[in-house]
């Protein structure tokens, strides 16, 4: 599958600032692709560099094979987007401020429009200035995707809106996949790109810290662990074990962490008497949690 | 370890509620007091220059007696003529009287009101303090810029006696700068606090707008109170009226009448901090004005939109400025009979402008509207640049900008829209002393086309403002037209009032072009100010494809 992204040691400073240093990805055609980071580690200025709105202090990146900086209204017209943080007309109606975006770009479908709105639960009437934090992005996302773009670039997408909205957005963007167009979702929760996201990559201080499937990731972290013992906690004969790191005691509840093959563990466990065995598969959560613990980044994976 | 603070981030840093607002406040504070003191110096010296014999003070205190009422209500109280302070006082105390107002009302107005509706003032309240407290702390340190700009302008003002002091009684005493500055400085504060109560009820623009009106209602109530029956009526209620035996540079004192102008700072204020401590939290009363009619949403494109967002301020500035043209229209037989009667007046005229005949419409508005007109204009290009310029200092730009279009297009479109927006305000104007004229049976294609060339002054700064906008940052952009135009107004008073070499005063582009109103134009201005507004706008849309947009 062609990439649709594409960047080689994209990088921005502003000034003396670090935006984002050496940044290698690619994003393949109709995949939902998640890209998760802490506030500041660089999600906006990567996504804002896409999109041209920005510009590189070295490095290069393509969207569709369009160099970013060569032609970027030809990656407009096939993209939507929603930045993070946005204000639009306040003298506008949300309907308006919609309809104007439509004509910005043309070709769009009234009827396509008119079925996100009500998807939304949009009051398309009342002034933009006068909706709530979850009503302004709901008009955002119309903006984004009414033109049903081969590509839609979303910072943090959901923000402000209520569980149901964001199930109906959820459902969108699966929409979009089937119909074979691409998602590129920058988000810090992890949970949204557990549930949609085929591939993720983990953005840390501005530099990339791993890329790979959603599964991969999360199978490639940790077991947490815990035992409970009938008599006495025998801590040494864990510590040792290849694998198993955080190893706490609490009264008859022995907990560590297991990284790779969760034998030995079983193993160890089997010669004393137990009351509770319990391995819990990580969520990405904390796997992101454990990545961002580490002191260095070292992996630098496509995962493809 | 627990954190101190200290007394000097209290008084002036991030220590407390106040210490925060002197220091968000250093910028216009400074600005503030500068503007204020190049002022006193500029009405000083061109005052000292104009009038330096005593047959010309008492010209001019003839002159000012004799000129109909619709033109003394514009100016200060015509006492003390003789002297410079009374001169000063006279002709641009009003200014100061309109001016500086505007600062309490805009900082006022905000400083609730504008953090209530971003969010910021839920954190601030969330700590343990008060919202009685915080609000007087707000309202403690816009108190303390003004009294240290007023100090300034009593400080230049004193000064000014000295330096330009060119007959006897010139000399300016510090207790009469010193009453001068709270004449301005409690005036201030009271048109401020009203606009602080206002905002706490019904939020910023509203405040501001009616504030706005309510202060220029209320000088023209006691300006015109002797020509206008319902004015005179209603003068006990101007603010204006109850100073108006305190003319402290023409020798009269009066510092009891600033005592109702304070208490009735005390009693705004009070309203203001009891709505905020008493109200929901940013909760304002919504005033339902007619939407814009769908036509004219310019919903097209950008220049369409450009055009719209504009159009509100244009509108009102277009009215503003020609129904102040109109007036001085309507004046104009009485006017030209007015300096019939005073000889040496008339014949000062002649000799200073030989080629205008005031008696005239034309004649009369190029003699008195049209350094009132460019200054206006470069207002107007300030306000529809800074419209221009919010479509990126408020985020909305990026969502544009994903869309299929360069940023290029987007720099041209928005800003022909800025353009016409100008000649649309210029349109207004010229259409109201189009109207007023022909009500008096003269020509008025003259001085109707006369003010598009005036208004080319607002597209020259509007286009230098674009070109900054477009090759440094947005947010710079209203202020650079600001400063040219206030710049330029300066300058073109200074170089004469300073005698400096002609070229000096050359620079100033409202030198040039010749008596606009009358049918006199020099291609001069014309051509410079079509190149500025369109090279600008050209080099503000190279500028843009180079620099990173603002997030």
């Amino acid at each position: 599958m062609p990439a649709v992204i594409r960047t080689e040691e994209l990088t921005k400073f502003y000034g003396s600032h670090r935006g984002i240093v050496d940044v290698d990805l690619e994003v393949q055609e109709g995949e939902i692709f998640g890209f998760l980071g802490p506030n500041g580690a660089g999600k906006t200025t990567t996504l804002r560099t896409l999109l041209d709105l920005i510009r590189p202090t070295r490095g290069r990146a393509w969207v569709f094979d369009i160099e970013t900086t060569v032609d970027p209204v030809a990656i407009h017209r096939r993209i939507g987007y929603i930045p993070g943080e946005f204000a639009l007309y306040d003298g506008l109606t949300g309907g308006q401020t919609v309809e104007y975006f439509a004509n910005l770009r043309g070709g769009v479908d009234r009827a396509y429009q008119a079925s996100l709105i009500e998807r939304f639960d949009l009051d398309p009437t009342r002034r933009y200035k006068e909706y709530s934090k979850g009503n302004k992005q709901k008009v955002g996302l119309v903006i984004a995707l009414q033109h049903q773009p081969e590509l839609l670039m979303l910072d943090e997408p959901t923000s402000g809106l209520d569980p149901l909205i964001q199930q109906s957005f959820f459902e969108l963007v699966r929409e979009a996949r089937t119909e074979g167009r691409t998602v590129f979702l920058s988000s810090h929760i992890l949970s949204e790109v557990e549930r949609t996201c085929d591939r993720a990559a983990i953005i840390r201080e501005g530099r990339l810290a791993r890329v790979d499937r959603v599964e991969a990731l999360r199978d490639l972290a940790h077991h947490q662990v815990e035992l409970r013992f009938s008599g006495p906690i025998p801590a040494a004969e864990f510590e040792s074990l290849p694998g198993v790191s955080h190893v706490t005691a609490d009264q008859h509840v022995l907990r560590m962490r297991v990284s790779g093959p969760i034998t030995p563990v079983v193993r160890a466990a089997a010669r004393f008497e137990l009351l509770d065995f319990v391995s819990r598969e990580p969520t990405l959560e904390e796997t992101f949690l454990a990545e961002y613990g580490r002191e260095s980044v070292t992996v630098n994976d496509r995962g493809l | 370890m627990v954190i101190t603070v200290s007394l000097a981030q209290r008084l002036f840093g991030l220590g407390s509620v106040y210490g925060k607002t002197i220091r968000d406040s250093r910028r216009a504070t400074l600005l503030v007091a500068g503007f204020l003191a190049l002022f006193a110096v500029v009405a000083g010296a061109a005052t000292a220059v104009a009038f330096d014999t005593p047959g010309s003070r008492r010209e001019v205190a003839m002159l000012a007696t004799a000129l109909p009422a619709i033109f003394q209500g514009l100016l200060g109280r015509p006492i003390g003529l003789e002297t410079l302070g009374g001169i000063i006082e006279w002709r641009y105390a009003p200014l100061f009287l309109l001016l500086m107002p505007l600062w309490s009302i805009l900082a006022l107005s905000s400083t609730l009101a504008t953090e209530a509706k971003n969010g910021s003032l839920d954190l601030v309240v969330s700590t343990p303090l008060t919202r009685r407290r915080i609000a007087l702390e707000k309202l403690a340190g816009h108190v303390a810029v003004v009294v240290l700009a007023m100090a300034v302008l009593a400080l230049a003002t004193w000064l000014v006696g000295i330096v330009f002091e060119t007959l006897p009684g010139d000399a300016i005493a510090l207790d009469a700068a010193l009453a001068y500055a709270a004449l301005v400085g409690v005036t201030t504060l009271a048109t401020g606090g009203l606009a602080l109560a206002l905002a706490s009820l019904l939020g910023r623009g509203p405040a501001v707008a009616i504030t706005g009106g309510v202060m220029t209602f209320m000088y023209f109530v006691n300006g015109f109170r002797s020509s206008v029956n319902v004015f005179e009526t209603l003068s006990p209620l101007s603010w204006y009226r109850w100073t108006y035996d305190h003319v402290p540079l023409a020798g009269l004192v009066d510092w009891a009448s600033l005592v109702p102008l304070a208490l009735a700072f005390v009693v705004f204020a009070g309203i203001g901090v009891v709505a905020f401590e008493r109200r929901d939290l940013g909760s304002v009363v919504p005033i339902r004005l007619p939407r814009t009619p769908r036509p004219l949403l310019g919903l097209g494109g950008p220049f369409g939109r450009s055009l719209s967002e504009q159009l509100n301020g244009t509108v009102a500035w277009g009215l503003g400025i020609g129904l102040y043209a109109a007036v001085i229209v309507s004046t104009g037989s009485a006017f030209a009979e007015s300096i019939r009667n005073v000889p040496a007046i008339d014949a000062l005229l002649r000799a200073i402008f030989p080629t205008i005949d005031y008696s005239t419409v034309a004649g009369l508005l190029q003699l008195v509207f049209v350094e009132f007109g460019l200054i206006m204009f470069g207002f107007v290009a300030a306000s529809t640049v800074a419209g221009w310029a919010s479509e990126e200092t408020q985020g909305r730009l990026e969502m544009v900008l994903s869309a299929p279009l360069s940023r290029v297009a987007w720099v041209l479109r928005g800003g022909l829209g800025v353009h016409l927006a100008i000649v649309l305000a210029a349109a207004l104007v010229a259409a109201c002393i189009g109207l007023a004229t022909v009500g008096l049976g003269e020509d008025p294609l003259t001085p109707m086309a006369g003010t598009f060339v005036v208004a080319l002054y607002g597209a020259a700064w509007a286009g230098v403002g674009m070109a900054v906008g477009g090759l440094v940052r947005p947010s710079l952009a209203p202020p650079v037209v600001v400063a040219l135009t206030v710049g330029t107004f300066l300058l073109a008073l200074l170089a004469p009032a300073f005698d400096l070499p002609e070229w000096v005063g050359d620079l100033a582009l409202s030198s040039h072009y010749g008596k606009p109103l009358v049918g006199d134009w020099d291609p001069v201005g014309i051509v410079a100010s079509l190149a500025l507004a369109a090279g600008g706008l050209v080099l503000g849309a190279w500028g843009m494809r180079r620099r990173d947009v603002q997030g």
